[in-house]
Parts: C-alpha cells; sequence; structure tokens
C-alpha cells in the first residue's frame, strides 16, 4: 500500500504534510527544501515525481482514520504511539529503499527509459534480429539510444554489456537481482509488468513498484563507480555534478569567486529576492556551504541569543527576531537556520 | 498509376500479391486524387493503404488518431516494419522533443497526431509549411459517435483540413452506418468524396449472447466459458475496477496467465502485456474498450463482453480483434437484465440540460476556464460562435440518437430470430442464410465442441527465472 511508505515519511514531530508531499514530489521551492532538510527527508526528493498531491492526501487520511498518524495544528501531521509501533513493524515488513539520493544527481527517470530501451536494443542485436516493437515510441529517447549503440557498436559490446550487468546484480542481495533482470525487455523476452513481479515475488505491488525505483538508482550508483563500460557512457550525461539546480549553481559559484549579492543581481538579470532564493537552495543541498560569508558573528550571535529558549528550530518565529532587529531580512534568519540545521546533523 | 504498377510495387515493397478486400479499390481512388472515405472491417489492414500512398505520393503522410495508446501502437508498428521516419505528436511529448519533431517536419514520412495538437497554431504552422501527400482521419466515426460529447476537436477536423490547403484526403472507419458515413462527409466537409464500403460482416465469428440472472451468475459463466473454450481471449469491460478485479479473480481461481490491461497502467505494463500476448505468454486479457484498437494478433478465438458496449458499432468494431486469421472464433456477450442501466448511466454523464448548457456559457462570456469535462466540450462550441440554443439543442439530439443506439443494441441482444441478420440491418445490409455456424438463436446452447473451440491443454503459471538465466537469455554471446 501506498500509504504504508507515506506512513514512514513522517516522525513523532509535527510536520508540514504539504511540503513534506511536494520534497517527493520533486518541487524546488525553498520553502520545500527546507521543509525537507529540516525533517530529514531530502533523500526522497523527487522520488515520487508525478504522483498528484491528491493521492498524498487521500493515504494521509487513510492513515489519521487508522489512528497512526494525527493532526496536531491544522496542515501539520505527526506520528501517533500506535503510528510508532506500525513505522516498526513496517520497517521490518517492508522493502525500505536505500539508494533514493540519486533521484538528486540524476535524471534517474530518463535512465530509466534509456537503460530499458538500450539493453533491449543489445539483446535483439545479439539475436541478429531487427524486427521488433521498441519499449519506447519516443522520438528523443530513441535518437539518444541509437547515437549511443553506433559509437559503442563492436564485437565486444554483448559481452560488456554482460560484464556490466552481471557485476552488478552480484553485489544485489536476494531475490532483488531477479526482479531486475524479470522486468528486463528484450529478445523473446516481454519481461514482467509489477503486477506480475508482485505475485511472482508474494510483495505487493506498491512494494515493488518501491523495489524497482530503488533498483534503478542502484544501479545508477554502481554505474557511476564503473565508470568504464558503454550503459556508464549512457548514464554519464545524465549526471550533475550536484544537487542544486543549474541556476542556482551558477549563481552560487558567482558567489564563490567573490562577487556580491548585488553584483551577481546585475551581471545576471536576476531579481536580487531571486539570487537570495539560489543561495538558499545552494546552502540547503551542499552541506559545504560558507554560510560565514554571508553571516557576520554579529548577525550569528544576535539569532543564537534570540532564539536560544527553542531547541527546535522548526519552531522559531521570524517575529521574535524582528522584534529586536527590524531590518534584520528573514534571507538572513533563514540561512542561519539552516547552517544550525546542517551543522546539528555532523 | 496504372494497375499493374500498383501491384508490382505491393509485390516489391510488402511481398504480397494480392491486396486485401478494399485496399485496392482505396488506393487506386486516392492515387487518382480523388478524397476516399473507406468502410472496411478490421482486419483488413488499413495502415497498409495509406502507407502504399504515402511510398508513391512526394511529401508527409498526416494521420489523425483519437487515442495516445493507438498512436503509440502505430508509430510501433511501422518501427518494426523498418520505418523509421515516423514520428507522434500527442500531448504525452514534451515541449522539447515536440520543438524537435517540428522542426524535422521535411524529413518525416508519417506524423501522428492526436486532433488536439493537430489545432495548435505551432503545429498547423509547420504543417502549412511542409508537403503533404495525405491527410488521413482514422476511426473516423470518432467525428460522430464520440465527437459532439467527448471529441469535440474531432469537428474541427474539416476546418483543419481547409486551413492545411485542402490535403488530398482519407478517412478511416471499420464501423459506419449510412448516418454516420454522411456526418462524417458533412462534418470533414468533403461531399464529393468517395465511399468505399466493404460488409462489416465477418462470417468465421460465431455470434452469441447469454443471459444470466445476476452478477454472481455472470461471473460463475465466465469462468466456465474461458477454462472450457480455446484462447486467446479478450474480455471487455467498461470499468478499469472491474477489469482489476475479475482478472486477478480468473488468475486465482482458474490458473490460466490473466492480466488486465487498461488506460490506468504505466505505458512500461502497456507495453509488455501487449507484447506477453502477442508472444503467447497470455491466454487471456481483461480490458477496457482502449485496449485492441491498435494489437494485430491475428488468433484470437474468443472475445467475451462482460458489460454491454456503448452501441452495436462498437461491438462490431471490438469483436473484430478476433479470427483476423480467418479462422473459426466466437464472440459471447454476457447479459444480466438490467445492465442496459449502466450504459444509460454513462450516456447520462454526457448529458446536459438547458440550464447547465446556459450557466457555461456564462462562464465562458466571463473568460473563466473551463473546469469540468462538460465544460470543455461546451467550451468548443462557444469559442465557435454557436448560440446557447443551437448547443441545447444538439445535446438534445444527441441524447436521443444515444437511446436509440442503445435500443438498436437491445435489439441485437434480445432477439429471437438470427443475431447477424439484427446487426447487419443496423447498417443496412442484408442477412446471409443462417447456418450452423452463424449464430446461437435464443434459447440454445453454445455449439463449443461443434465449431472445433474446446480449450487445449495449457500451460502453467509463470516461476520466477533466475537473473542469470535471464541474462542468457537476453544476450546471445559468441561462446
Amino acid at each position: 500500500m501506498f500509504a504504508d511508505y507515506v506512513l514512514l515519511l513522517f516522525t513523532t514531530a509535527p510536520r508540514r504534510a504539504k511540503a513534506l508531499f511536494n520534497v517527493c514530489r520533486g518541487r524546488r521551492t525553498v520553502s520545500t527544501l527546507f521543509a525537507g532538510l529540516t525533517a530529514d527527508r531530502l533523500a526522497w526528493l523527487d522520488s515520487w515525481h508525478g504522483v498528484p498531491l491528491s493521492k498524498f492526501e487521500a493515504a494521509a487520511n487513510e492513515l489519521v482514520q487508522a489512528g497512526w498518524l494525527q493532526i496536531p495544528a491544522p496542515g501539520y501531521l505527526q506520528v501517533t504511539p500506535a503510528g510508532v509501533d506500525q513505522q516498526k513493524k513496517l520497517t521490518q515488513q517492508l522493502y525500505q529503499p536505500v539508494a533514493w539520493a540519486q533521484f538528486q544527481e540524476v535524471d534517474v527517470r530518463r535512465f530509466n527509459v534509456l537503460n530499458q530501451l538500450a539493453l533491449q536494443v543489445v539483446s535483439e542485436f545479439s539475436h541478429q534480429t531487427n524486427r521488433y516493437y521498441p519499449v519506447t515510441t519516443d522520438q528523443g529517447m530513441q535518437a539518444t539510444v541509437k547515437l549511443w549503440f553506433r559509437r559503442w557498436h563492436s564485437p565486444q559490446l554483448v559481452s560488456q554489456v554482460v560484464a556490466e550487468l552481471t557485476g552488478f546484480l552480484t553485489t544485489l542481495p536476494s531475490p532483488l537481482a531477479d526482479v531486475f533482470a524479470n522486468s528486463l525487455t528484450g529478445f523473446d523476452f516481454p519481461g514482467q509488468t509489477d503486477q506480475q513481479l508482485a505475485q511472482l515475488f508474494q510483495r505487493t505491488p506498491v512494494e515493488i513498484l518501491v523495489m524497482r525505483k530503488d533498483l534503478n538508482c542502484r544501479w545508477i550508483a554502481w554505474l557511476r563507480q564503473q565508470p568504464t563500460g558503454p550503459l556508464a557512457a549512457l548514464l554519464q550525461p545524465l549526471v550533475k555534478a550536484n544537487p542544486v539546480s543549474v541556476s542556482a549553481w551558477q549563481t552560487y559559484q558567482d558567489f564563490q569567486q567573490g562577487a556580491s549579492l548585488a553584483q551577481i543581481a546585475t551581471r545576471r538579470r536576476l531579481k536580487m529576492s531571486t539570487v537570495r532564493e539560489h543561495l538558499l537552495e545552494a546552502a540547503i543541498l551542499t552541506p559545504s556551504f560558507p554560510f560565514e560569508q554571508l553571516l557576520q558573528p554579529e548577525t550569528r550571535q544576535l539569532l543564537a541569543e534570540t532564539y536560544a529558549q527553542t531547541p527546535s528550530l522548526t519552531q522559531w518565529r521570524f517575529e521574535q527576531v524582528q522584534a529586536v532587529a527590524p531590518d534584520l531580512d528573514f534571507f538572513y534568519f533563514r540561512l542561519y537556520q539552516i547552517m544550525r540545521c546542517q551543522r546539528a546533523a555532523d | 498509376m496504372q494497375q499493374t504498377e500498383i501491384y508490382q510495387l505491393l509485390k516489391q515493397k510488402y511481398g504480397f500479391d494480392d491486396f486485401r478486400p478494399g485496399q485496392y479499390d482505396v488506393i487506386s481512388d486516392l492515387l487518382a486524387g480523388q478524397d476516399v472515405l473507406a468502410v472496411l472491417p478490421t482486419g483488413t489492414g488499413k495502415s497498409l493503404i495509406y502507407q502504399f500512398v504515402g511510398n508513391v505520393l512526394p511529401g508527409l503522410v498526416v494521420v489523425v488518431s483519437p487515442l495516445i495508446s493507438l498512436m503509440q501502437d502505430q508509430v510501433a508498428r511501422l518501427n518494426y516494419q523498418g520505418e523509421k521516419r515516423v514520428a507522434a505528436l500527442t500531448s504525452q511529448v514534451d515541449f522539447k522533443t515536440r520543438q524537435t519533431v517540428l522542426n524535422q517536419l521535411a524529413s518525416l514520412n508519417y506524423l501522428f497526431v492526436s486532433p488536439e495538437m493537430l489545432k495548435q497554431s505551432l503545429v498547423l504552422s509547420a504543417l502549412q509549411a511542409v508537403q503533404l501527400a495525405l491527410f488521413v482521419v482514422d476511426e473516423a466515426h470518432c467525428i460522430s459517435t464520440w465527437g459532439p460529447d467527448f471529441r469535440p476537436d474531432y469537428l474541427g477536423l474539416g476546418a483543419l483540413k481547409q486551413q492545411l490547403g485542402q490535403p488530398l484526403t482519407l478517412m478511416l472507419t471499420a464501423t459506419a452506418t449510412q448516418a454516420v458515413r454522411q456526418d462524417i462527409l458533412t462534418q470533414m466537409q468533403v461531399p464529393q468524396a468517395k465511399e468505399v464500403v466493404y460488409s462489416v460482416n465477418r462470417p468465421n465469428i460465431y455470434l452469441a449472447v447469454e443471459t444470466v440472472n445476476d452478477e454472481a451468475d455472470k461471473r460463475a459463466r465466465l469462468q466456465q466459458l474461458v477454462t472450457s473454450t480455446a484462447t486467446p481471449a479478450i474480455i471487455y469491460f467498461s470499468s478499469k475496477k472491474q477489469t482489476d478485479l475479475i482478472a486477478d479473480w480468473l488468475r486465482e481461481t482458474t490458473g490460466l496467465r490473466v492480466a488486465a490491461y487498461h488506460a490506468g497502467l504505466s505505458g512500461e505494463s502497456r507495453f509488455k502485456i501487449q507484447q506477453q500476448f502477442m508472444a503467447d505468454q497470455l491466454d487471456v486479457i481483461c480490458a477496457t474498450s482502449a485496449f485492441g484498437m491498435g494489437i494485430n494478433k491475428a488468433d484470437i478465438r474468443l472475445v467475451v463482453h462482460y458489460h454491454l458496449p456503448t452501441t452495436l458499432a462498437d461491438y462490431v468494431q471490438e469483436i473484430g480483434r478476433a479470427g483476423r486469421d480467418d479462422q473459426q472464433s466466437l464472440a459471447v456477450l454476457l447479459y444480466a437484465p438490467g445492465d442496459e442501466q449502466l450504459v444509460r448511466n454513462l450516456n447520462d454523464l454526457t448529458a446536459a440540460s438547458a440550464n447547465e448548457i446556459q450557466l457555461d456559457y456564462q462562464r465562458f462570456q466571463h473568460h473563466q476556464k473551463p473546469v469540468d469535462d462538460l465544460a470543455q466540450v461546451l467550451q468548443f462550441y462557444w469559442e465557435h460562435q454557436y448560440a446557447v440554443d443551437a448547443v441545447v439543442t444538439r445535446f438534445n439530439q444527441r441524447q436521443r440518437a444515444k437511446a436509440t443506439e442503445l435500443s438498436q443494441l437491445m435489439a441485437y441482444v434480445q432477439t429471437t430470430t438470427c443475431r447477424r441478420a439484427a446487426m447487419l440491418a443496423y447498417f443496412d445490409e442484408p442477412a446471409p442464410e443462417h447456418t450452423a455456424t452463424c449464430c446461437q438463436l435464443a434459447g440454445t446452447g453454445l455449439p463449443v465442441t461443434a465449431l472445433g473451440l474446446q480449450a487445449t491443454a495449457r500451460t502453467v503459471t509463470a516461476t520466477v527465472t533466475p537473473w542469470s538465466t535471464v541474462l542468457d537469455q537476453l544476450f546471445l554471446q559468441n561462446s
């Protein structure tokens, strides 16, 4: 059940439900990312891309009905004592993803399609057939795989691909390697659907879905470690240097090279508020962010003193510091929160 | 082009000595520059017609198609046949790919496009800039049976064709009554088009209707049918939920290899199920009517309707998936008293009162976006300056037409005489003489053995294949 995984998103501390759902759905606004950071759920970023918010909300309702979640304040959810027991049970029974952090740095969904098609092409090629229904009719995907195939086409291609797959599959505990292999498509082998895999392996379809997403992430992680083979080459263009969005990363680079926020805004023709949003995004997704360059010692001290009595930083209210320092921009308040959160995690 | 040249090309390009019924007539009319409305039974190779013409005439073949899944099937099939210069434009294609396709139009041979996509100005102007060999409206009956309610964009196709400079036009359908044919010609603004009409009759499909008492009875009968009759089989349902439920139940209780297929599945699952079915790795597919529109499996032996189809035309289209290899096949419609209410409910969903229509017009006047299906349909009329009264009249006519369709379908279900005669009468066709392999008369049993359609020995259910075996199977390595 999808709701089981939704329950595992929450803890006994109250969390803004919509923000956490949006983390899963891959929304990259600063407030969403900040919620992901404070709840320690950034690893789920983009893992349920395309799933409508209403589906999450319906699952949350079920969990509230079941007594596992409660609503401490409108828009917030937290796990109940009964929910804690249920979570314990679920973590023992349900497959738990381990490699979803790949979603942050790799276009996982695009790689899934390319990988499926490339393996089909190589499989059919190894059987010397060229009349088959391609797994995707998407023009862009077909063109990418075609170029890739031309570049790697050689008598060794088949054995190279088998070596990569074997290398990866032998690292997996049972039955994961079988799930991965049985879902592939190729010569005289259409592959099993999630529904069928669920019956074969006696799991629910949602669990198979989670397992397969995670297997694709594990496959990607393995290929990033072994970057010389043909499939690693197919993956390579989809890997970003870091999880920060391209535009925010550029702002961050300019900043690191010593440009002031105002200079960046002029040079990149951005609003000052956008520059600040970019830096906040970079700060959330980069644990080594140089916070001290932006937060003067006085500001840090002011904020530390103001919130000394409030250990949980999700409960800090900006108005409190505003009362003492009316000119302080929200940007510095949020940046300081992020710093505290990053350093607490260390 | 002379007849001999056409046959030479058929042999050379496709390896056939002869055309299937209707293909030659349509092709020669098109090559003579004549617009054609072709009514050809399912399984006669309608796509060969536009492929053939596309091979002869210079320029792009544009195929307007109603369903994304159908388009993807057609693109895949052309890919399969080695045709690479083919693309589809649907709402599922992302913006970047769409741009790439539009920039490369001149180098494509075939473009499949949904009517919604076609009317977008970017798409339209890109198409105006290239030479069109042929403009094809696939499933052309959608203009009439679906048009006013579900696919208002099909209604705009006539105007779009004008904007594309009146290209040579082919309208294709498997089933169209006299009234629907007239409707197609009017909407497409091609009154002079040649009509090539072949019989919808499929003599190798035995027609049966079984009346059961209730839902439980129906399930039991279905189970009995699929276990005692030859497969592969398709079972049609009118809801996704039932499709899933019954597929699970049949799999558990019969040991047959059963899968559900409907629009709720991912593209990957749909692909796999289609391919498994084609490769004889499934015995039974439980489907909503979305399935089968593009599938081309020749040896389907049994088509069962668990729910009533919406019209007799749809029924003929759906059972037409059976027996494309011309071998004996069987179509069974399971009917429980009151089933027609489900069709009425579906019809009511697309109905609208004069008051609702008036209110929606006010929404349009206030520049508010359409929020539901009905408003989306009405939006088309408002954008095309229809008066409220005229739209109310259209909706009323449409509801009456649907009520008539349902009573014609019920006449087929409840007839006490030859069912084939009743079906063909609907298409204004004369009936052949009733024989023992024609249809099941009311009150008689199903002659499964006499038809040679008993179940054969079946494979056991699937097991897990170890991953190393899968790799060996997928990748043939030089040893």
